[in-house]
């Protein structure tokens, strides 16, 4: 018992307050070994547990072919995969010792490795992610409806920033916006007062406001500034975005940091199974 | 252009159209590229991981060339692991610049451990290994995140609304306004996360408004996602672009061709099958009348 | 008016199937036949374009590659175009990889830039390290002690054997730091763990995702700037007046984005038309 859980729990809090007081304390012997070896040992062990991670997925897929579970013909598909690539990896250089020594021949051109990155992993991983264009279009299409105010506030944020960041952006003038704005406007008047007459003087009143005020200024693309989408994207993303990004981040920061304390002071045991 | 390019080429091009398949439906061409990118995803990441810092740092501090010369030779051990692999440790020890530093059998012994604990019975191997990752994981954080993410986000907010010399409001510019929404959209935010008390009167008013910043940043957030996303789809649209030159033997437009013709008959086949099987289902319900 | 209605509501409802190849074709047709649209830098990207150029000729530039090629369209334009401009202007520089992948991307930009374009001497104008595995404890390491971290280069040669590297013992012996990054590891341990503690200054080119989490740092003064996403990238383009592949992307990315704007609205519109419905019903 003491080997499932009191070690690892001591390790956890010998290793995380000396990694802690390494920060403030100078003495050279503890920065010597929190700066260099103890980062080394931390490499080599996130090393080892990545290979026991990509070691771990193969015996799932071995076992699923063992025991003949459904789908398990493409379980033979991801095993040859594997087998391929630490061929690539391990067995099979394909190019001599004097174009690459074995650990180099992981970057070099020509090599089997080189060239399993270039096509295979490289573009199934890319594709894979860019599948998420599609249903982040398929979703705002189906599901992004405004319900309130604060969903309304979500949608014309995003817009502003998705059509003001892109250059196209740039070439939509201020005054097609305030075109614009006097028309949402008009709608939403329609909904409220429910009376054709106000709202077709007040859509008429701003639609000749604008269009005197765009003759009288020539039509500028790009005044007033605050009608100019790239203009009124550079606010939000700086200022409002900040605000609230900022707010996220150091309720995020304070719970890391309590979380951190947590593990080291050994009342935080998940990664023994607690 | 080299035989093993232009294979390469048509290899990515099939792999890809397997994966976008998917968006059609769910079949054999998308499993079999998935599980393909399981299994080569394994074999890459621990070939790199190996050949980056198992190899070169941890094997290297304990066989390093340094101590090894022509008269003392290498240890019995060395001379067996090399007979069994001669790429992993080389004749005359490992070269990578390091001293010999007994030392790290520590996370040798710790990393074989983890890798033992694939056997059931032993499983509880790995936690010595995960909890010196994790100990020192917490340590480096805990500095790093209150430094940078709270300590130095609050000198950030901490912005001068008093500057007569700045504009009352500038779009592109610090201005007193810009300030104070800085200020006002960060405290109201964080009140907003604040759960400890009831969110009414002045309180609820500040989460309101903190409501109000959250979601402009929200959306932010999704105007970004959905570019992101694009740029990516735009990334493999310039591949595909690419191999469909003639340099490449046209694949794109050969290999779509083929996934377009056999998903559409392995389609077309099913639609027969189920109104087969309808008029089957039919026939038997007219014939029980 | 009601057949108007029916049609928006069919609309609402169609296959997203239609949706998809909707999204496939505005993207691939404007990749085939560019328009060419204006690309107008914004304030972010100056900024990081303003302190590279301000730095002495000669600095110590130490850049590093952390994105997969899943995220190459938005990352590799950004450090093609900083390595550009870093050579331009005859800085040295360094090149690290938190990821992996990062070691592909960088071999890629460096195949590139410095030996195609500009003829650079390795070892003489810049160095590859390489990549290390530990993620924090990789930034930490460079910043205490960079020598015990890399003994040999991506290469296998080692670093004691390489003119550059003479004087180069920790991250404070650099005069600037840039991180093309697509997560974690990343631009944030990078300002965690180096940048804020030393003082040395950073940007950092990232992708759509990331901007809304490192902005905070950007505004704060902990980052002098920040390339967000292909746009970001092709505005770096216009600014060292050399068009890549992120500025070739922007006529499809502004085409995509009008159409899901579009999309969200038609949405709207026929959730309204239902809404209403069923409040008369």
């Amino acid at each position: 018992m003491i080997w499932k859980r009191q070690i690892p729990i001591l390790i956890v809090t010998i290793v995380g307050w000396t990694t802690l007081l390494g920060w403030f304390i100078d003495q050279p012997d503890i920065q010597e070994f929190v700066n260099d070896d103890a980062t080394q040992w931390f490499d080599i062990l996130a090393s080892f547990a990545i290979i026991l991670g990509a070691l771990n997925l193969i015996k799932l897929q071995v076992q699923k072919i063992l025991y003949q579970k459904p789908g398990w013909i493409y379980s033979v598909v991801a095993v040859m995969g594997f087998l391929f690539a630490i061929t690539a990896g391990f067995f099979v250089k394909g190019v001599d010792d004097s174009v690459a020594q074995w650990g180099a021949h992981v970057t070099t051109d020509g090599t089997l490795f080189k060239w399993m990155f270039d096509y295979m992993f490289s573009p199934m991983s890319a594709t894979m992610f860019s599948l998420l264009a599609f249903f982040v279009a398929s979703a705002s299409y189906r599901a992004f409806r405004i319900r309130n105010f604060e969903a309304t506030l979500l949608l014309v944020s995003g817009i502003i920033i998705m059509v003001g960041r892109v250059p196209i952006g740039s070439v939509i003038s201020s005054w097609f916006v305030m075109y614009l704005i006097v028309l949402s406007a008009g709608i939403y008047i329609n909904v409220w007062k429910k009376d054709m007459n106000t709202t077709f003087v007040f859509v008429a009143v701003g639609i000749s406001i604008v269009t005197i005020a765009g003759f009288m200024y020539g039509w500028p693309i790009d005044k007033p500034g605050i009608f100019y989408l790239p203009a009124i994207q550079e606010w939000i993303y700086y200022y409002p975005n900040v605000a609230g990004a900022r707010s996220i981040m150091i309720g995020i920061g304070l719970g890391i940091f309590a979380t951190s304390i947590r593990y080291i002071l050994g009342i935080e045991r998940s990664y023994i199974g607690e | 252009m080299e035989f093993s390019t232009i294979l390469g080429a048509w290899v990515a091009v099939f792999l890809t159209f397997g994966i976008f398949s998917y968006l059609y439906k769910d079949n054999p061409f998308y499993k079999f590229a998935e599980h393909l990118f399981v299994g080569v995803s394994a074999g890459y990441w621990t070939a790199i991981f190996f050949w980056t810092q198992i190899q070169p740092n941890l094997f290297g501090r304990l066989f390093p060339a340094k101590v090894y010369g022509p008269d003392s030779g290498t240890p019995f051990i060395y001379n067996l692991l090399s007979f069994i692999s001669n790429s992993v440790f080389p004749e005359g020890g490992i070269d990578k610049g390091h001293d010999q530093h007994f030392i790290y059998l520590i996370p040798l012994a710790l990393g074989m451990m983890m890798l033992l604990s694939l056997i059931p019975s032993i499983n509880w191997f790995a936690r010595w290994g995960i909890a010196y990752t994790v100990g020192m994981a917490a340590g480096l954080r805990a500095y790093g995140y209150l430094n940078s993410n709270v300590i130095g986000q609050v000198k950030g907010t901490a912005v001068n609304i008093f500057n007569s010399s700045l504009p009352f409001f500038s779009l592109s510019e610090p201005s007193i306004f810009n300030n104070m929404i800085i200020i006002v959209g960060t405290i109201c935010g964080l009140l907003y996360f604040y759960f400890s008390k009831e969110h009414t009167g002045i309180l609820g008013k500040a989460s309101k408004v903190g409501i109000y910043f959250l979601m402009i940043s929200f959306g932010a957030s999704f105007g970004f996602a959905v570019m992101g996303r694009i740029s990516l789809l735009i990334g493999r649209f310039n591949d595909l672009i690419k191999f469909s030159s003639t340099e490449y033997h046209h694949a794109t437009f050969w290999v779509l061709t083929a996934v377009i013709a056999i998903l559409g008959y392995a389609s077309y086949q099913e639609k027969e099958n189920k109104s087969q099987i309808a008029d089957t289902g039919q026939d038997s319900v007219q014939e029980e009348e | 008016m009601s057949k108007i209605q029916d049609t928006f509501l069919k609309i609402g409802s169609i296959d997203r199937r239609w949706i998809f190849l909707i999204i496939a074709a505005v993207v691939i047709v404007p990749l085939i036949f560019p328009v060419g649209l204006p690309i107008r830098p914004t304030d972010t990207t100056k900024n990081v374009y303003d302190s590279i150029e301000k730095l002495p000729a000669g600095s110590n530039v130490l850049l590093s590659v952390e994105y997969s090629p899943s995220t190459r369209p938005e990352n590799h334009p950004m450090t093609i175009s900083i390595l550009r401009h870093l050579f331009k202007n005859n800085h040295k520089v360094f090149i690290t990889c938190l990821w992996p992948d990062g070691q592909f991307m960088a071999q890629d930009a460096i195949n590139q830039v410095a030996k195609q374009e500009f003829n650079k001497t390795y070892g003489v104008d810049y160095v590859f390290l390489g990549f290390r595995p530990g993620n924090e404890a990789v930034v930490k390491g460079i910043v205490s002690n960079l020598r015990k971290l890399y003994t040999v280069d991506v290469y296998q040669k080692k670093i004691d054997e390489i003119p550059l590297m003479n004087g180069i013992n920790n991250f404070k012996d650099f005069d600037f730091l840039f991180s093309s990054s697509a997560g974690f590891p990343g631009t944030i341990e990078w300002v965690q763990y180096a940048s804020d503690p030393t003082g040395i200054p950073m940007a950092s080119g990232v992708t759509s995702i990331q901007v809304n989490e490192v902005m905070p740092y950007v505004q704060a003064g902990q980052m002098v700037g920040v390339l967000a996403g292909m746009p970001g990238a092709a505005e770096y383009e216009a600014l060292i007046d050399q068009k890549g592949s992120a500025t070739s992307g922007m006529d499809a990315q502004s085409v995509a984005h009008l159409v899901i704007v579009l999309f969200i609205i038609l949405g709207n519109v026929s959730f309204f038309i239902e809404r209403n419905r069923s409040k008369k019903y």
